[in-house]
């Protein structure tokens, strides 16, 4: 009788997600999470330590342990790490995490209205939010998402790379002429090192150091932390808004929240998917979500300048990455970000073995995984939420000291990245590049859209190329490829369009 | 550089202001320099922490290796072994950086493959023989992988198309100059097989792509492919070593399909050139008491390497012998690859 299989399996099923369950709701698991919530929290707010620093230094500390308790420690990381780094990109315009650089666009404006502590919570919410909606997509969808990602090829990773970069105009707010041309000098900054085909070294002046090409997280401090800062330094005699250190509500009102939940839904299906693929994490999914929800928006000014949509969006999508590059990792056993493929490592030191096997012969550990990122989203909530005011009081700190703390923990920083010096000196050259760039009026979001998507799209267009030979034309048989083609072409277009539209409206 | 350069220029200015310094400042030196000799010769070696440097960034294979032998060599030592990352340019940057410190045995580092083979690639003029080896703890083989839906079964059929295609197929690698991709082109030079060559940033990427089927087969590490072959993504056709596989024991090798090919990727660990014989070997025996543990034989399992123990004369020969091949064949491959 199909009937009573069907019953069967279901009830199999509910005793799977019940063993699951059992075996992460024990104090000690549940400890180490909050352990690891805690310990990632500290690595995502300091700029240049990053999730995948925190996870990969604490992995062989999770030999000792059971496979519950290790995996619940760095998923907490994980999970802590990612919302942390909104926290100084809202304070104080430094992101974190390469991941929080578009939380800095609305978080620290609304700093500066005054707004930090709803800013911060928020961050907190949407985060959560974002993650939760991610392992909901994880728990039902994961076999279709990962066949979306596998469906990603050269040509494909070359059409999202495209379209972010069209996104360029959209982030440069009303300079896009200075913004387009921050965005090319980001593009040519991502040339400098090895050619990524042929590893031939280029600009890099007969130095080995830049090999590897300039790194990102370095120029990310510099621009943005170290920038703010001699400006402010130049504007002091000006105004003083940084003394004006209000920290306002946390918890956003009734039809705040309301406005919010749109986009802080688009934001988590944009991460989720983006997540998925990949080599493609929070950076580039919170910058896709955050302009969409400014296209969905009717009121497209106030993104950049506090829009409460543009931060729910983008911190919503940040954390909902993790979900999709969990996705991928459990049920290909590829890793969807760099911190997956640490995970990956830690798995099979206690023999379990990420991918399709695991789904069907261990499926009350993948039920585990989904709890403990359940939990794991409510705990950075609770601590995002309690933490908001006391963390806030930086803003209360004398702006000398705040000044010198932000130069010193950027120096270090830039420094622990790599270990290298000479990540130290890109960062005081990006600083006063970024000081400059802000006395110009130029934006700063295109350069850094260049200088991290530039090699994605570089390296794939011409894996694209060797795969089709040489055929330009042939790459435009790919379906997803003509998506993004047609995605961008509109990006591009759509101011133009609606002004036509707004402008044959006002007389029919 | 400031920290070294002050205690020799300083008394040579106080030598023009007060012989009455001079004087104090010559016994200074000399207990400063018989204390020194102490601790070189008779002090117990090691005294303080020792740093150990490994080339590539956090979660790859080199610093797990690096983590779990460091964790596992400090008890028997008595001292913490701090392991610190300089990724960049395949390597080269760590080890010039650990061949300039001085040879005091507190600042070791990881050498892989890659120590014999930078110096050919022009990324920096160092090889083995200008640093002190210590040890080497493990080998990976290369495997030669395909798509587990291909119409490639046996490597015959695989190598049968590949002479006859001649570039017709695609073959992934983790980045021209890596030591997966010279494999390839050591299969083309000894099979007379030719390739369109699709280069990534990594294995993981590489073995994506053909796991995607963008790509027709990939060489990676055995232990990179192991976890995909046994979910049934890739197939796996054959091991370039001159022995099995303990992970895929069914693969053929490709010494067995007379084909004497394959440079594997090893792990080991060295300090700058010219330290003391007793440091370096007192390091050793740490090392070798790691290498004895449970621990490391299941993560060797677990990331398909063979466990394998040179000492220091040993792991001496065998990589001034692979630098001496990287040095002979890397401008071969270049030409044949093309690149």
């Amino acid at each position: 009788m199909p009937g009573s299989d069907f019953r069967s399996e279901v009830r199999a099923l509910i005793a799977e997600i019940l063993a699951g369950l059992a075996a992460i709701l024990d104090w000690q698991v549940l400890g180490f999470l909050a352990v690891g919530v805690s310990l990632g929290a500290v690595f995502g707010s300091l700029p240049g330590l990053t999730a995948t620093m925190g996870v990969a230094v604490l992995t062989p500390l999770t030999f000792w342990v059971s496979a519950e308790q290790g995996l619940a420690m760095l998923l907490g990381i994980y999970c802590g790490a990612i919302p942390a780094g909104g926290i100084p990109a809202i304070l104080i315009n430094v992101p974190g995490t390469p991941a929080s650089i578009a939380t800095t666009w609305d978080g620290y404006a609304l700093t500066r209205k005054g707004s930090a502590g709803l800013a911060l919570g928020v961050n907190a919410i949407a985060s959560a939010v974002g993650q939760l909606t991610s392992i909901m997509f994880l728990a039902f969808l994961a076999f279709p998402i990962a066949r979306f990602a596998l469906q990603f090829g050269p040509a494909e990773y070359f059409g999202l790379a495209l379209l972010g970069i069209s996104l360029m105009a959209g982030v440069s707010g009303r300079h896009v002429i200075k913004g387009m041309l921050a965005g090319m000098l980001g593009l040519a900054l991502a040339l400098v090192g090895l050619d990524p085909m042929t590893a031939y070294p280029r600009y890099t002046f007969g130095m080995s150091e830049f090999l590897d090409g300039i790194s990102f997280v370095p120029v990310m401090i510099g621009l943005f932390g170290l920038g703010e800062v001699l400006i402010q330094i130049s504007e002091r005699h000006k105004a003083r808004k940084s003394a004006s250190a209000e920290i306002g509500r946390i918890l956003p009102s009734a039809p705040e929240a309301r406005t919010m939940a749109g986009a802080t839904f688009s934001g988590a299906t944009v991460g989720t998917m983006v997540g998925a693929i990949p080599a493609a994490g929070g950076d580039i999914g919170s910058v896709i979500a955050w302009e969409q929800a400014r296209r969905a928006s009717k009121d497209k000014d106030s993104f950049g300048k506090g829009s409460l949509r543009g931060l729910a969006a983008s911190c919503s999508a940040c954390n909902a990455a993790i979900g999709g590059a969990m996705t991928t990792m459990l049920t290909l056993g590829i890793p969807g970000d760099a911190v997956s493929a640490i995970l990956i490592g830690a798995l099979l030191i206690h023999g379990i073995q990420p991918g399709p096997l695991l789904f069907a012969g261990n499926q009350s550990f993948v039920f585990s995984i989904v709890f403990l990122l359940v939990f794991a989203s409510l705990l950075i909530m609770a601590v995002g939420l309690l933490g908001a005011r006391p963390l806030a009081r930086i803003l209360n700190i004398p702006p000398p000291w705040l000044w010198t703390g932000i130069v010193l923990f950027g120096t270090v920083g830039a420094y622990a990245l790599n270990n290298a010096t000479v990540d130290v000196w890109a960062m005081y050259a990006a600083g006063l590049a970024g000081f400059l760039f802000r006395k110009a009026r130029i934006p700063l979001g295109p350069l850094v859209l260049g200088l991290i998507l530039g090699p994605m799209m570089e390296s794939n267009l011409r894996r694209a190329l060797i795969l089709s030979r040489g055929d330009w034309l042939g790459l435009l048989t790919r379906p997803i490829l003509l998506v993004f083609l047609a995605a961008t072409v509109l990006s591009l277009l759509w101011p133009l369009i609606r002004r036509k539209l707004a402008s044959t409206n006002p007389q029919p | 550089m400031p920290e070294t350069g002050a205690s020799e220029g300083d008394p040579l200015r106080y030598n023009h202001a007060s012989p009455v310094v001079v004087a104090r400042l010559r016994w200074i030196l000399a207990a400063c320099a018989l204390l020194a000799a102490c601790g070189g010769a008779e002090g117990p070696y090691p005294a303080k922490e020792i740093r150990l440097i490994v080339q590539a960034a956090p979660g790859g294979t080199s610093d797990t290796v690096s983590r779990v032998m460091g964790s596992l060599a400090e008890s028997r030592l008595g001292v913490p072994i701090v392991c610190e990352n300089k990724p960049g340019a395949s390597g080269a940057l760590a080890f010039s950086y650990v061949a300039r410190r001085p040879a005091d045995g507190y600042t070791i580092g990881h050498a892989p493959v890659e120590i014999a083979i930078v110096r050919s690639l022009g990324y920096a003029d160092l090889g083995p023989s200008d640093v002190s080896l210590i040890c080497m703890v493990s080998k990976t083989a290369p495997a030669l992988v395909v798509s587990a839906s291909s119409p490639w079964r046996t490597f015959e059929e695989f190598l049968e198309a590949a002479v006859r295609e001649r570039g017709g197929i695609v073959m992934a690698n983790s980045g021209i100059g890596s030591i997966w991709h010279f494999n390839i082109l050591l299969m083309e030079q000894g099979t007379g097989a030719r390739f369109t060559h699709l280069p990534y940033g990594g294995s993981t990427p590489a073995l994506v792509s053909v796991i995607g089927e963008h790509s027709d087969a990939a060489v990676a590490g055995v232990g990179e492919v192991v976890s995909h072959v046994q979910a049934g993504k890739l197939r796996a056709l054959a091991v370039f070593d001159a022995a099995r596989s303990g992970v895929l024991p069914d693969v053929p090798t490709s010494h067995e399909l007379g084909f004497p090919i394959g440079a594997p990727a090893w792990s080991g660990f060295f300090g700058p050139g010219g330290m003391q014989e007793n440091q370096v070997e007192l390091l050793a025996g740490a090392f070798e008491a790691a290498f004895g543990t449970e621990e490391w034989a299941k993560l060797c399992r677990e990331r398909g390497m063979e466990a394998l123990f040179l000492d220091k004369d040993g792991f001496a020969e065998f990589a001034n012998q692979q630098q001496r091949f990287f040095e002979r064949e890397i401008p071969k491959l270049l030409r044949l690859g093309g690149a």
